[in-house]
Parts: C-alpha cells; sequence; structure tokens
C-alpha cells in the first residue's frame, strides 16, 4: 500500500537514477526526459557501488532536492550464487550509507515480486515475504536496509516490486516474453516447459516506468507491487508471439523440471493509488516489442 | 425497575425492548440534550420500527441524565457500544468510567449486567474488584452476550433465539429481578461463566464470518470459471449441514465493524496466549480483496476509458436499513475514485464532502446519476429496485451498472442497454492484457 506526500503531480527536483544504463534505468531515463524532468543517471561507470569509495562519491554528487532511484543489481542472469548475494548487499550497504546521512526529497527502490514464495497464493502487499531465492531474499535485505537508512534520514521512502518486466531493451532472457520474441525470430521456436501451464503476471517496461514516474510525481511512500493483475499461462504468451511472427514458428514443449505454480496479483492497492492507470495489453505491447526488435536488427 | 447506562445504538434498543415487554425501565445517559430529545421521542439511530416501539411503550421508559436516579433499580445494564479505532480494536477506556459510574450508583443487591462489547477476561477482572471493594460486595455483575445486528436490532432484541449469561458462579440462580426480565422473553437461558460467554460471542462471530468468506471465496472463483453462484446457492440451503439461514449471499467483504473488532480480538487473544489464528488473517485479506471488486470491475470498464469519468454511487452506508458508515465499502471506492466525479445517493446515510472535492452527495437516486459513465449500486436498498429503468437510461451518459447485490433485474438492464455485472456470476469485463 502506497500514500502520495504530494497531493497533485509535480517535481520540483532532479532524479537521480542508480543502475541508469541498465534495462529500468535506461527507459526510466527517456520516460523521465520526455516528461521534461531533470535527470542524472549513473552507472557503475560513474559510481561503481561495489566500492566503499562510492559512499563518499555518490554523496557529493548528491543535492538535498534529488529524488534517488536505486535501479541496480546483479540480476540472476548473472549470478544466482552467494557470491551475487554479497555483491548485492554490499552495493545495498553502500546506498543505505549515503542514504542514512543524506536527506533527499525522496527514494525508490525497485525490488521484485521474488521476495514472495513461489507458492504463496494471490500475492498482494501484506502477504508475507518469503522468498525462495537468494535473489528474493537480496531484494527484502535491500529493502530493510534502505527503510531504516531513510527513516534515520528522515527520507520519504517508497518501494515497487515489480512482476517480470519485457521490453526490447531487455537483456536478461529470462523465461518468459523476452526470451520468446528472441527465439522466435532466431531459430523460429519457442521452447516451453511442460505444456507451458504456469500462468504469471508480465508487465511492459514502459508501463512501470510510466507508473514509477507517477510515484516520483507523487511523492508515494510505502510498498506496491506492480503486476497488471492479469496473469496469462506461458502458453498462451507463445501463442501470442507466434502470430506477431512473420514466418512459422514451432512451439516446442520439453520436459517439465519443476512442478507447475501459478502467480496471481490482486492489484487494489494499485488501483487506489492509481485509479485511471491503465496498463498496456499485452498483445499490444508484445507486438511493439517484436516491432522494435525487428527495426533494432 | 430495570436500568439502562449508555444509549447508544445498543442501549436504545436493549432499552425499548425490555419497556416494550412490560417493565418500567430507566434509562440513563449523562448528554442531556439527548434525553431531552428521546423524551420527545427522537431518536438520534435510525434503527426500523425501533421509533414507532418508543412511541408505543413511552409510560414505561424514563430516559435521564441524572445517574444518581440509577440507584432506584433492581438491575443495571452497561449497554454502552464499545468504539472502534481505524484498526478495528476496542477502545474500552469510556466503558471503564461508566462501570466505576455504575458501581457508585447502584444500590445494594443490584445486579449488574455488562450489555457492551468486550473481550474475554473483562468481566472476570470487574468480579475480582467487586470482591475486594467492601461497598460493592454486595452487587452481583453478569456479562449478557449481545448480538446487535444494525437494521434488524429490534427483530433480535424483541425475539432472540437465547439468552447467554456469564456468571461468576453459573451453579447459582440468577437474581429474581434478572430472571423475570429475560424470562419475558420466552426463550432459552445458557448460564455459564464469564469467560465461556465472552468466548460465545467471539465464536458467533467467527461461524458468521468464515460463512461469509466462504461464500465470498466461493463467488471470486465462479466470477472466473464461468459458473453462476446464484445457480449453486439453492441446493446449498437444502443442505442441513448448511441450511437456509447460512450466510450464502456473497458481498463486498465484512463491514460495519462488529465482526472486524472481534477478528481484531481473536487475533490479539490468540496472539497473547499462543494459539494459531491464521485464518484469521486470511478472513481478513479475504475481506479486503472482495471490498474492491467495485473499484476492479469500474477500473477495467470506465476509469481507462475516460479522461474524467463520472460515476454514480447508490448507497453510503455499510449495508441497507442503517445510517452508519463504518467500514463501508462505498466510503472506500469513494476514496479511491479521486480521479473521477463521483455522485453518490443514499436514503439514510451522509458522507461528508470535505476534503473530497470530487465527491457530492445528491436527494434522489436519478439525480445521482446525471450523466454518469457508470452506476455502482454499493448498498442494495430495497427502494434502488424501484427505479425507473428507462428514465435512469435518459439520464445515465453511459451504459454500465456495476451492482454486485443484484438489486436490479439483469435481464430488464440487458433490454434497456445496460451492460449489468454481478458478483458472483461470470466475470466479462474487458481485460487490460490479452
Amino acid at each position: 500500500m502506497i500514500r502520495h506526500l504530494q497531493p497533485a503531480p509535480a517535481l520540483r527536483g532532479r532524479v537521480v537514477v542508480l543502475g541508469a544504463s541498465g534495462f529500468v534505468g535506461r527507459d526510466l531515463m527517456d520516460h523521465l526526459s520526455s516528461l521534461g524532468v531533470e535527470t542524472l543517471g549513473l552507472s557503475s561507470r560513474n559510481v561503481n557501488l561495489l566500492e566503499a569509495s562510492s559512499v563518499e562519491r555518490l554523496q557529493s554528487l548528491l543535492r538535498k532536492d534529488d529524488t534517488l532511484v536505486f535501479a541496480s543489481a546483479i540480476t540472476p542472469d548473472r549470478g544466482r550464487d552467494t557470491r551475487a548475494l554479497m555483491r548485492n548487499l554490499s552495493m545495498g550497504e553502500h546506498v543505505a550509507a549515503v542514504l542514512e546521512k543524506t536527506p533527499l526529497a525522496h527514494v525508490a527502490y525497485i525490488s521484485s515480486d521474488a521476495v514472495y514464495a513461489d507458492d504463496a497464493g494471490l500475492l498482494r502487499e501484506t502477504t508475507p515475504t518469503a522468498p525462495d531465492t537468494l535473489y528474493g531474499l537480496m531484494h527484502v535485505t535491500r529493502e530493510r536496509m534502505l527503510a531504516l537508512a531513510a527513516q534515520k534520514s528522515q527520507t520519504p521512502f517508497l518501494v515497487l516490486r515489480p512482476v517480470a518486466l519485457y521490453g526490447p531493451a531487455d537483456t536478461h532472457n529470462s523465461y518468459g516474453p523476452n526470451r520468446f520474441l528472441r527465439s522466435a525470430r532466431g531459430d523460429g521456436k519457442i521452447r516451453l516447459f511442460g505444456d507451458g501451464e504456469e500462468k504469471r503476471d508480465h508487465v511492459y517496461i514502459r508501463d512501470f516506468t510510466r507508473l514509477l514516474g507517477q510515484c516520483l510525481l507523487r511523492r508515494s511512500i510505502g510498498t506496491l507491487n506492480v503486476a497488471a493483475g492479469r496473469a496469462v499461462s506461458f502458453a498462451v504468451l507463445a501463442r501470442t508471439i507466434t502470430k506477431l511472427c512473420e514466418r512459422p514458428v514451432c512451439i516446442d514443449c520439453q520436459e517439465r523440471n519443476a512442478p507447475i505454480t501459478h502467480r496471481h496479483f490482486e492489484i487494489s492497492a494499485l488501483l487506489q493509488a492509481f485509479p485511471s492507470f491503465a496498463f498496456t495489453p499485452l498483445h499490444e505491447a508484445l507486438a511493439m516489442t517484436a516491432g522494435q526488435l525487428a527495426a533494432a536488427a | 425497575m430495570i436500568g439502562f447506562a449508555g444509549l447508544s445504538h445498543l442501549g436504545l434498543v436493549s432499552s425499548i425492548a425490555a419497556a416494550s415487554k412490560g417493565f418500567e425501565v430507566l434509562a440513563f445517559d449523562p448528554d442531556r440534550a439527548l434525553c431531552t430529545d428521546l423524551q420527545q421521542g427522537r431518536l438520534p439511530v435510525y434503527e426500523p420500527g425501533l421509533a414507532k416501539l418508543l412511541e408505543t411503550h413511552r409510560e414505561r421508559i424514563r430516559f435521564t441524565p441524572d445517574v444518581r436516579e440509577l440507584r432506584e433499580c433492581d438491575v443495571n445494564y452497561l449497554s454502552l457500544d464499545v468504539p472502534t479505532d481505524a484498526g478495528d480494536r476496542s477502545d474500552v477506556s469510556v466503558l471503564h468510567e461508566r462501570m466505576m459510574e455504575l458501581l457508585a450508583n447502584s444500590a445494594p443487591g443490584t445486579a449488574l449486567v455488562l450489555l457492551s462489547q468486550v473481550s474475554p477476561g473483562f468481566t472476570r477482572r470487574w468480579e475480582q474488584r467487586l470482591r475486594s471493594t467492601p461497598e460493592w460486595r454486595d452487587l452481583s455483575l453478569y456479562y449478557q452476550v449481545e448480538t446487535l445486528i444494525l437494521g434488524r436490532a429490534l427483530e433480535r432484541a424483541l425475539r432472540p433465539e437465547r439468552f447467554i449469561v456469564g456468571c461468576d458462579d453459573p451453579r447459582q440462580p440468577l437474581p429474581a429481578a434478572y430472571r423475570e426480565l429475560l424470562d419475558a422473553f420466552g426463550c432459552p437461558i445458557f448460564p455459564m461463566r464469564y469467560e465461556s460467554a465472552e468466548l460465545t460471542k467471539l465464536a458467533i462471530n467467527m461461524y458468521l464470518v468464515s460463512s461469509v468468506s466462504v461464500t465470498n471465496t466461493l463467488a471470486d472463483l465462479c466470477e472466473k470459471l464461468g459458473a453462476d453462484w446464484a445457480e449453486i446457492v439453492p441446493t446449498l440451503k437444502l443442505d442441513p449441514r448448511i441450511g437456509p439461514s447460512a450466510y450464502l449471499a456473497p458481498g463486498l467483504g465484512l463491514s460495519g465493524g462488529n465482526l472486524e473488532r472481534d477478528l481484531a480480538t481473536v487475533r490479539t487473544l490468540a496472539n497473547e496466549v499462543g494459539a494459531d489464528a491464521g485464518v484469521v488473517d486470511a478472513w481478513v485479506a479475504n475481506s479486503r480483496q472482495r471490498r474492491d471488486w467495485v473499484l476492479r470491475v469500474l477500473h477495467s470498464e470506465v476509469l481507462t476509458r475516460n479522461d474524467s469519468p463520472t460515476v454514480a454511487v447508490w448507497g453510503l452506508a455499510y449495508k441497507p436499513d442503517t445510517a452508519s458508515l463504518k467500514n463501508s465499502p462505498a466510503v472506500h471506492l469513494i476514496e479511491a475514485l479521486r480521479t473521477a466525479w463521483v455522485r453518490a445517493y443514499d436514503p439514510r446515510a451522509v458522507l461528508s464532502s470535505e476534503g473530497r472535492p470530487h465527491f457530492r452527495q445528491v436527494d434522489t437516486a436519478l439525480d445521482a446519476c446525471r450523466d454518469a459513465d457508470a452506476l455502482a449500486i454499493v448498498t442494495p436498498w430495497r427502494e434502488f429496485a424501484l427505479v425507473n429503468l428507462a428514465l435512469l437510461r435518459e439520464r445515465m451518459r453511459g451504459r454500465t451498472i456495476v451492482d454486485p447485490f443484484g438489486v436490479l433485474d439483469k435481464a430488464r438492464c440487458m433490454r434497456e442497454g445496460f451492460d449489468h455485472v454481478r458478483l458472483g456470476e461470470p466475470l466479462e469485463v474487458k481485460e487490460t492484457v490479452a
């Protein structure tokens, strides 16, 4: 559940984005620029959050009226092990150290729905966090670290927990829209586990950054899941993608190596916070993504 | 004479019901203006039939702001409704104050009866204080379970199924005056220890909540699986293990405050003693999910399709035949519709527009629908079923009627060109994803 500190959308200061060269960061920078918002994008080239020196460096770059978006993490495609966990926590530790000493206008942390258990049933913000992976555990821990730090510096703090995001610039290649689109374009095959029965909620990257943008403009605080509220099976997803491809695409059902789990979200909190926010219909967003991938090729 | 201290909804209904059974009643409240109004037959609460019953039995009930007059009574009820906070937790501080006042103004030998909503342990703690205070030793203390249902309070007060009476020692007979009063209602009396009686009240409400939650869960499944809950209900009513009076009508979650209070109490108690109350959390989550059903339908059908939509809301009270807004789904909905214009009508309840610039309450159901893109019937007042659908069609700009309780006839609505959506039927909302 979130609460808006600002009754009408307005942003006076600058938005500083940590992880600006990543999938979310880049799209957010584009979106904020289109709104005329002043931004400062930081990536590991400018401030390497893995290094202790990043604390001083980041502190020197931040201004009191800045909004900080923390969208930087070592994602599961780059490591799922303890080392990746510790590196992510180290990044969180450094950002928390800055936040503790530096009051800001607003801080938004981009977490993940991986904080919930795979079999947690219908998910909502009040669902207890019980991550099944170290990646999810990392996000839970960073949420807490940053919340404590923000409390110390009395900085308004927001956590967004998005489901799997997709869009043409995604590099993660995780099981879902991006991988299906790429493999359909590549070798003309979409590989499903089992018959692709599992249902998941997917959010188009620009929908996510539009929503995040609204949170920044309203200085929203609290925790919000970002899901469209309608889960579809991987099989439906795959069939939708095959229809978007010019050449025939084969759906290849492979042996399942994990039990079937579904993931549905109850999004009343999102609707209450942003009653007129509309997610792009899945087929439209997939078509846009496919078109952009084709154009880029 | 029977005394009642505390004239909120519970005290008024109970005192007037006692007078109607032929007893002389003294009804006390420190609010002098309230007593003057009541003495002249003006009630501060809306409860069907209550004003008429008061009028009929007015010669046997006297309202007084003077607490000392309670010394004349043989039985003194503490009948104040206990208020709850935003987290549905009881605030019993007023009750403690009133209890002290009642003890100081009851004659030796009086039976004191707690009718207010208290948690297990409350009455025993007061009993121990009575026994350890010499001037109160001649008083006896009882806890009587109330199951007030707003809108049906009178029917339940006049024809209770049973009386549940918490006692210090249930083997001892009840005081004659108290027994005479209870006997006048002609129903079984169950004396039991305080803790059992206090827990009985919670047990009744927990069973109701579990029925409500099961119904809502299954109605939700119906909507998503293409089944119609209305077709299933008659079969369940014929099953003696479920029964014709079971709570089988799907709704918008728990509201009104009483059930929510008892859930909060059970959770607190379980936490204190180390019992598992996980089911309570599930009920609360289920209730919140169903509460926002109208918002989800409106979001899909209207809010994302219009830049500046107008939504008509029929009903503000948490249920029909009451003016109470406590935990009302309509109020939650209106709070969430801040990007729309909302015009609402309710036959009894009033919601302030202060701090709600998007909201206006109007005087008729049809007026609320002027140029509306959608109509949401959040409280199923009977009068809404009588509205002329052709006129409704003329007034509204849009064609969407969100009618969770099925107040309007679906077939007639569809003949008039409306899209009609009800709880528990296959939901064909336009999806925001493929």
